[in-house]
């Protein structure tokens, strides 16, 4: 991945340090920092006339923030009352780890004295805790409804920064750059794993029509957005020539984003 | 730490403390607000918001903005026991079911992810670098403290200094930041700020200790769980590291935990009347005496306000705490 302005790679070596942690990093798996996230965060911020300080500052700490609440995510839904000593820790370590990610984002902030940032910050936890909520007791009435309420946890942390740094226009875009990769992200899982933990919620309530007709209407679904993304990707404007050569070329030239390829795979 | 001078003293504020404390966690997901909403009703000390409010009354007292830290902590607090339940799988907190026993762990984790948000979104309201600097560095070693007490369950070598760093975060590092937030919200010059800070954090490491006593001393009604619990997980506190100096208790315990898995009522009643025989909690208060000794000698330093004269009686009131 390649980005004009501050150096992709650096940047994720620059957030692996932050949340580097002896212990933790023993005994539960090391966060998954999104890249394609981290691509268009990177692609906002170096578009602004930030200092560069701040470009850093604003990437890390959204990016800590999506780490925590993934990590969250991976909290057992219910202990078991069998629940060995390794598993236990494990659930014990991942609740904490997700609050040290969350503090490390306001301490970083507070030391450079952003109020505003933090405060950006946390209305964005807020409001996608108010929408897992949703998702977790599927508040809605049809499939389009309750990928709506997917598009917001994936994306509403990132529209939330662009929208502070004043980049507006590609709200839209990013909002289903992000949730058409969490929608291929889960298909994939259901193809490797059998299961696929956001689908898996929609398919228990509806499950007349069955798990195969539900990834056949996601396929079709994912291939009505990635053509809209590509639309809106050439119209992007040239200062973002990085996102949208990176956008055409996964729709034109990665594997996974070809819907026919993976089922037949 | 139900003083009530003290609170009679600080009614007014305290109510419109708890007010705002509901108003803030009104979420739109209805289970998320009941739940946010339940915990707020299963009271609390309110001890944080306390300590904020007496900080301020030696600065320039603006009701709205102590309001708005004190919120802040108490939400942070909140958080942190509503994430602290799922560590523990608690099943009562005050008596009342916890979010994770009457929801399940995924619907307490958002729930304390939404109220630490809450908090930090009041918090930002107040514009003062320094606030930020402490509040944030605190969060972060609350965490680290309860990563370390998790890194040190029953590891029978470790040392007094390593609980008395492990209850500085858990418990006194949160009390001292309250009062020093409070003091800095107040324009409370900078040396007086960090007096009302050491006093918090004595008060803090005092209060804890006699937590982790009561933990043995008190009935498993006045507790809300079972006498010895914090043994029982694993956490060895202050009576059992003073107690282990003792052979006899040392060989039980030892015995006891070589396969904590199927540790037995029996194994905890005599590890128990074991620990009682000793000199442990005696000298477990002596500890948690000298924390209080040290504090009231920073409130003699204090300006001579109503508000020194409360922080000298919570602090004595800590002292007379027994089970």
């Amino acid at each position: 991945m390649n980005t004009t302005g501050m150096e992709f790679a650096h940047i994720k070596e620059l957030i692996k340090d932050k949340i580097q942690h002896t212990y933790l990093d023993k005994y539960i798996k090391k966060p998954i920092i999104d890249e394609e996230k981290l691509f268009v965060l990177l692609s906002v911020m170096n578009h602004t006339t930030l200092t560069e300080s701040k470009k850093r500052d604003y990437i890390i700490t959204t990016m800590l923030v999506q780490i925590a609440l993934d990590t969250h995510d991976l909290v057992v839904k219910t202990s078991n009352s069998d629940e060995g000593k390794q598993q236990k820790q494990e659930k014990q370590l991942t609740v904490l780890a997700g609050d040290y990610y969350s503090g490390l984002y306001y301490a970083l902030l507070a030391e450079a004295g952003d109020f505003d940032m933090i405060h950006v910050l946390a209305s964005a936890i807020k409001e996608i805790n108010e929408y897992k909520m949703k998702l977790y007791y599927l508040e809605a009435e049809s499939l389009e409804v309750f990928l709506q309420i997917v598009r917001k946890v994936e994306s509403l942390l990132f529209v939330h920064t662009a929208k502070f740094v004043k980049e507006v226009a590609v709200k839209n875009l990013i909002e289903e750059w992000l949730l058409v990769n969490r929608l291929i992200h889960e298909k994939q899982q259901f193809y490797v794993k059998g299961y696929s933990p956001l689908l898996d919620i929609w398919s228990h309530q509806n499950d007349s029509e069955g798990y195969a007709a539900l990834i056949k209407n996601v396929d079709s679904i994912i291939n009505k957005l990635l053509g809209t993304i590509e639309k809106s990707a050439m119209e992007l404007p040239d200062y973002y020539r990085d996102l949208k050569m990176h956008i055409i070329n996964r729709i034109n030239g990665d594997p996974t984003m070809d819907t026919i390829h993976v089922e037949e795979g | 730490m139900k003083i009530a001078k003290t609170y009679g003293y600080l009614k007014k504020d305290l109510d419109c403390i708890e007010v705002a404390l509901s108003n803030v966690i009104q979420a739109e997901h209805p289970v998320l607000r009941n739940a946010a909403t339940q915990l707020l009703k299963a009271g609390g000390k309110r001890i944080r918001p306390v300590f904020v409010l007496l900080s301020g009354q030696f600065g320039n007292y603006d009701l709205e903005r102590m309001k708005t830290v004190a919120v802040s902590l108490e939400l942070i607090h909140m958080a942190t026991l509503v994430h602290d339940d799922v560590i523990d799988d608690a099943e009562l907190r005050r008596g009342k079911p916890t979010i994770r026993q009457l929801y399940d762990n995924r619907v307490a984790m958002y729930a304390g992810d939404y109220i630490l948000a809450r908090s930090l979104e009041s918090i930002t309201m107040l514009r003062k670098p320094k606030a930020h600097h402490v509040l944030s560095k605190t969060i972060v070693e609350v965490c680290i403290g309860e990563i370390e007490q998790i890194k040190d369950k029953y590891d029978w070598n470790q040392h007094l200094r390593d609980y008395l760093r492990r209850i500085k975060r858990k418990t006194a590092l949160l009390i001292a930041t309250s009062c020093k937030l409070g003091a800095i919200a107040a324009d409370v010059p900078e040396a007086l700020a960090d007096k009302l800070y050491k006093y918090g954090y004595y008060i803090g490491m005092s209060y804890q200790i006699i937590d982790d006593i009561f933990d043995f001393t008190a009935s498993a009604s006045e507790l809300g769980k079972p006498v010895g619990n914090d043994l029982l997980q694993g956490n060895i506190t202050l009576p059992v590291l003073l107690a282990m100096k003792d052979r006899e208790f040392c060989r039980l315990l030892k015995n006891a935990f070589s396969n904590p898995d199927i540790l037995s009522e029996t194994h905890m009643h005599d590890l128990l009347a074991k620990l009682k025989e000793t000199d442990a909690i005696q000298c477990s208060y002596e500890l948690s005496d000298h924390y209080l000794e040290k504090a009231l000698k920073i409130v003699e330093q204090l300006p001579n306000n109503k508000a020194k004269h409360m922080l000298k009686d919570i602090a004595k009131y800590i002292g007379k705490r027994r089970s």
